[in-house]
């Protein structure tokens, strides 16, 4: 009994999944370890499938940068030190196909305080048609990093860079002084 | 990670996130090939920096040749390739002669892009962009 209800349960969330053209899709917490093993998945895959080298190539790109954000950005993670210092944070990875296209959403939470700036960068990059993408990264690229930045601020540049439409962006407010932050590039 | 490092050298052999670098200082040529996306660019590329900058610290020296032969770099990879540039050229500014060589694999059009981001502002630097054949492993 509980074991039908069980297969049940998870079929249908594996047929929603589905029915959303979702290839693979990852939730809870991330490392660099499983974006190292994830990203080498997903490219295993899609070559087998015959995807055209320069695709496989966007898509492992826009998937590394948005799976660093989550690593370094999410507002939901647990640090320690065992040999080595260790970090995990919380987000949700997912790829799949739409329209003939390749899609990959983060999604991952961030602080209020944080997101009216997120959403301003998200905004500029949105509005830029590809010379002007190409133009501020360049411009980015010489920039010393903003003080206390882990990456270079030049990973959504990339994300917006290698998608083949504008990025797509949201937030939801969690009430608890931090809001769900999703991103969605279509390759 | 295994760093073998002489006065003459440096060579890192590749990992499946971080590129194959050998540096022949000797002879003048420098090579990184493979990808680069290290969970700490900072801890990967630091001894590159210091080894790089001691090297083109000697003054006269050999010319330089700079084979850049990466098929993948994450934008924290960018920012140290980027440091990398700005001191060959100062050094070809100060009169060193060097030359770099971007290499890309055919249809790769994102790479070839990139190497001419990171040659718009090379004055002193001779950079040759370079198509090479795919190897069929995207």
């Amino acid at each position: 009994m509980d074991s039908i209800m069980l297969a049940q349960q998870y079929a249908g969330i594996k047929r929603d999944l589905d029915e959303k053209g979702i290839i693979f899709s990852f939730s809870g917490y991330l490392s660099e370890g499983i974006l190292y093993s994830l990203g080498e998945a997903l490219r295993e895959k899609m070559t087998l499938e015959e995807t055209d080298g320069p695709t496989v190539r966007r898509v492992f790109a826009v998937f590394v940068e948005q799976m660093q954000n989550i690593i370094r950005y999410s507002a939901e993670k647990v640090t320690g030190a065992r040999e080595k210092p260790v970090e995990l944070s919380a987000g949700m990875v997912t790829i799949g196909m739409e329209g003939g296209k390749v899609f990959i959403v983060c999604g991952n939470t961030v602080y209020n305080a944080d997101v009216p700036r997120l959403r301003d960068r998200l905004e500029y990059l949105k509005g830029l048609d590809k010379d002007a993408i190409k133009t501020y990264y360049r411009e980015q690229l010489r920039e010393t990093p903003e003080e206390g930045a882990r990456g270079a601020n030049i990973g959504l540049i990339e994300i917006a860079r290698r998608a083949s439409e504008p990025i797509e962006y949201d937030f939801l407010d969690l009430d608890d002084g931090k809001s769900f932050f999703c991103l969605k590039a279509r390759i | 990670m295994d760093i073998r490092t002489t006065m003459e050298s440096l060579k890192i052999p590749a990992t499946g996130r971080t590129p194959e670098v050998d540096f022949d200082f000797a002879q003048g040529v420098l090579r990184l090939s493979g990808e680069s996306y290290p969970d700490d660019v900072a801890t990967f590329f630091g001894p590159i920096f210091a080894a790089l900058r001691a090297f083109l610290a000697e003054a006269g020296g050999h010319p330089i040749r700079f084979d850049m032969e990466l098929l993948y770099f994450n934008s924290s990879s960018a920012k140290a390739l980027m440091n990398i540039f700005q001191m060959l050229e100062t050094a070809a500014g100060d009169g060193r002669s060097i030359s770099v060589t971007w290499c890309y694999e055919e249809n790769d059009e994102s790479m070839q892009e990139l190497g001419e981001d990171f040659a718009e502002d090379l004055e002193h630097v001779a950079f040759t962009l370079k198509q090479i054949p795919a190897d069929g492993a995207s």
